[in-house]
């Protein structure tokens, strides 16, 4: 008598046998093997690892009883939902403020942005590499260091705990990748088009908003995109300029991470990631219906 | 408009907005780091607080531990997310679905990600739980805690989850438009895809390389947060020791809080000066 495993095993065996030679004559197979498996395991060992911590998250954020040694929750619920829609915290009315606060930042950032990439897109002038460097400083000098100093100066002038002073400081982190993206679709456009408009008898203006704007408008799509994540996702900043009045979803989740309440923190977290998430689809679909913008990282 | 000054005009505002906030905040930590408190009665103006910082023992480990949280995660994250992006060059098919996923670690701003590190790292987290659920850790107690570690292992992980997909996209962007033909002129040559990635590809791809090296060295070094959520008590990353020697009620504190802040203003300034060194040596290589 044959065991069930053995006999299992000779049928398991004879699937994978008739699958590989489906494969192998669909030519699937064969353009699998071509490709270098390890370049393949790379890749899905990278998804798993950027999808388990997250998997994680969106676990605790519905679970009401996640007692070790558990690898799963032993209960779920919604109390994390319910506590951000309706609870004391006010939640979705911090949310819509955050936006909107970021929203202020991105468009203040894009109109300074603008012409510093102009410049530094379309003329050569001295000092273009020092700017070009300068614009780069505040990626990587530390927040913390200019943060403080920035908190004393704006005590003195009056802008400390005020929404503008928020505004003004989130500046710092966005510039520099406004100014680095639009340097770069500014370098990429050229100006024979406006050239084009002017011979043509459109004024200055007419050129901007006609030609100039147009042209850029995938470019600064996806320019505001990135600066609205980099202002919504600011802690640091707002914390020690808001100094506590200006209340923005990091500031109230910040709290709930040190502590370790982690089925509130994940759900604020949820909400975090899934508000920006959408607002990236959104942009990219904007701009595809431009052109197809490849990358969003030029620096 | 004169042509010559145009670009200066245009470049006025940013160049108000960065060099007036900035320096702000810098001339007044310095200004107090000197001593120079005019509120407090202090007006003499004295090196006193930089000395005392530098001759602190707690200084120095803050600044090693500082430093070795930086390099490590920088160095790893470059040489996985370069080999991520020369994987993702050769399996060009599938884009979508995984742009979207390594565009979620960028997202994810750093609390939650120090946040999610302490979900997996944690004596309570995932991976003690699944080693114990196999039977390789007796006891919750036996997994060595890698969040507020006396090394920042956890600190170092978080900065690698984060930084790994960055990299990979910077450098992706770059050699994914780097000319195709050049891969067939290699091959045509007889240059194995070994050969090819080394001779070619990687010496192409360093200004890239180098740039998002020194960016996410730099904003290691200099953030807040992680550090601040999960690191140990002693020794403290260089800014949240200066952070919270700032906050310190006692006002005379507030020189020395300052003068940490100056001098890690200056090694971000160090920092900067080295990448344009080491950008312009390797572009003019290249």
């Amino acid at each position: 008598m044959i065991k069930p495993s053995v006999c299992f095993a000779e049928m398991y065996r004879i699937k994978v046998l008739i699958w590989t030679r489906y494969l192998f004559h669909r030519g699937v197979w064969g353009r699998f093997m071509k490709k270098n498996v390890i370049f393949n395991i790379v890749i899905y060992l990278a998804v798993f690892l950027i999808l388990l911590p997250l998997t994680v998250l969106i676990l605790w954020g519905f679970s009401k009883r996640w007692p070790w040694p558990y690898v799963l929750p032993t209960e779920y619920s919604l109390r994390g939902v319910a506590y951000f829609l309706t609870g004391t915290g006010n939640s979705i009315k911090i949310l819509l403020y955050s936006i909107g606060l970021s929203f202020v930042v991105t468009v203040i950032t894009l109109v300074i942005s603008v012409p510093a990439a102009r410049a530094l897109g379309l003329y050569e002038f001295k000092g273009k590499g020092f700017f070009k460097l300068f614009v780069l400083l505040p990626l990587i000098i530390s927040p913390v260091a200019v943060g403080i100093g920035i908190q004393v100066f704006f005590i003195k002038i009056g802008l400390a705990n005020t929404f503008l002073g928020v505004v003004v400081v989130h500046l710092i982190p966005c510039l520099p990748y406004g100014i680095r993206i639009l340097t770069n679709v500014f370098e990429v456009l050229g100006e024979s088009m406006e050239f084009q408009a002017r011979t043509l008898g459109a004024s200055k203006t007419q050129t901007f908003f006609y030609v100039t704007l147009p042209l850029i408008s995938p470019g600064l799509i996806s320019a505001a995109g990135l600066v609205f994540i980099v202002s919504f996702s600011q802690y640091f900043l707002t914390f020690i300029v808001g100094g506590g009045n200006v209340i923005t979803l990091s500031m109230v989740m910040f709290p709930f991470i040190q502590s370790g309440d982690r089925m509130i923190a994940s759900c604020y977290s949820i909400v975090f990631i899934v508000a920006t998430l959408i607002l990236l689809i959104v942009i990219e679909k904007r701009v595809k219906a431009y052109y197809t913008v490849e990358n969003h990282f030029y620096i | 408009m004169k042509k010559e000054i145009k670009p200066y005009i245009l470049l006025l505002p940013a160049a108000i907005v960065l060099l007036g906030i900035l320096t702000s905040g810098i001339v007044i930590a310095l200004s107090q780091s000197l001593g120079y408190m005019p509120i407090i009665g202090l007006r003499e103006l004295t090196l006193k607080y930089y000395v005392s910082i530098i001759t602190d023992k707690g200084f120095l480990e803050s600044l090693k531990f500082s430093l070795n949280i930086s390099l490590f995660s920088s160095v790893i994250a470059v040489i996985v997310g370069v080999a991520l992006a020369y994987s993702m060059l050769i399996n060009k098919h599938r884009k979508s679905i995984e742009k979207i996923l390594y565009i979620l670690p960028i997202i994810v701003p750093h609390m939650v990600a120090a946040f999610l590190m302490f979900n997996i790292l944690s004596q309570s987290g995932l991976l003690p739980r699944v080693l114990y659920y196999l039977g390789i850790l007796k006891a919750q107690s036996d997994f060595p805690s890698l969040i507020f570690d006396r090394y920042g292992v956890g600190i170092v992980i978080c900065y690698i989850w984060k930084e790994i997909p960055f990299v990979a996209m910077v450098v992706y962007t770059f050699i994914s438009n780097i000319n195709e033909s050049l891969e067939e002129v290699a091959v045509n040559l007889g240059a194995s895809r070994r050969q090819f990635f080394w001779y070619v590809m990687l010496p192409l791809s360093w200004p890239s390389i180098i740039s998002s090296f020194i960016i996410i060295f730099a904003f290691s070094f200099g953030a807040f947060e992680v550090p601040y959520l999960i690191g140990p008590t002693t020794p403290k990353t260089l800014p949240v020791k200066a952070f919270i020697e700032y906050t310190n009620p006692d006002i005379l504190n507030r020189p020395y809080a300052m003068a940490l802040n100056v001098v890690l203003a200056f090694i971000s300034l160090i920092i900067v000066w080295i990448y344009d060194k080491t950008l312009s040596l390797f572009c003019r290589n290249v």
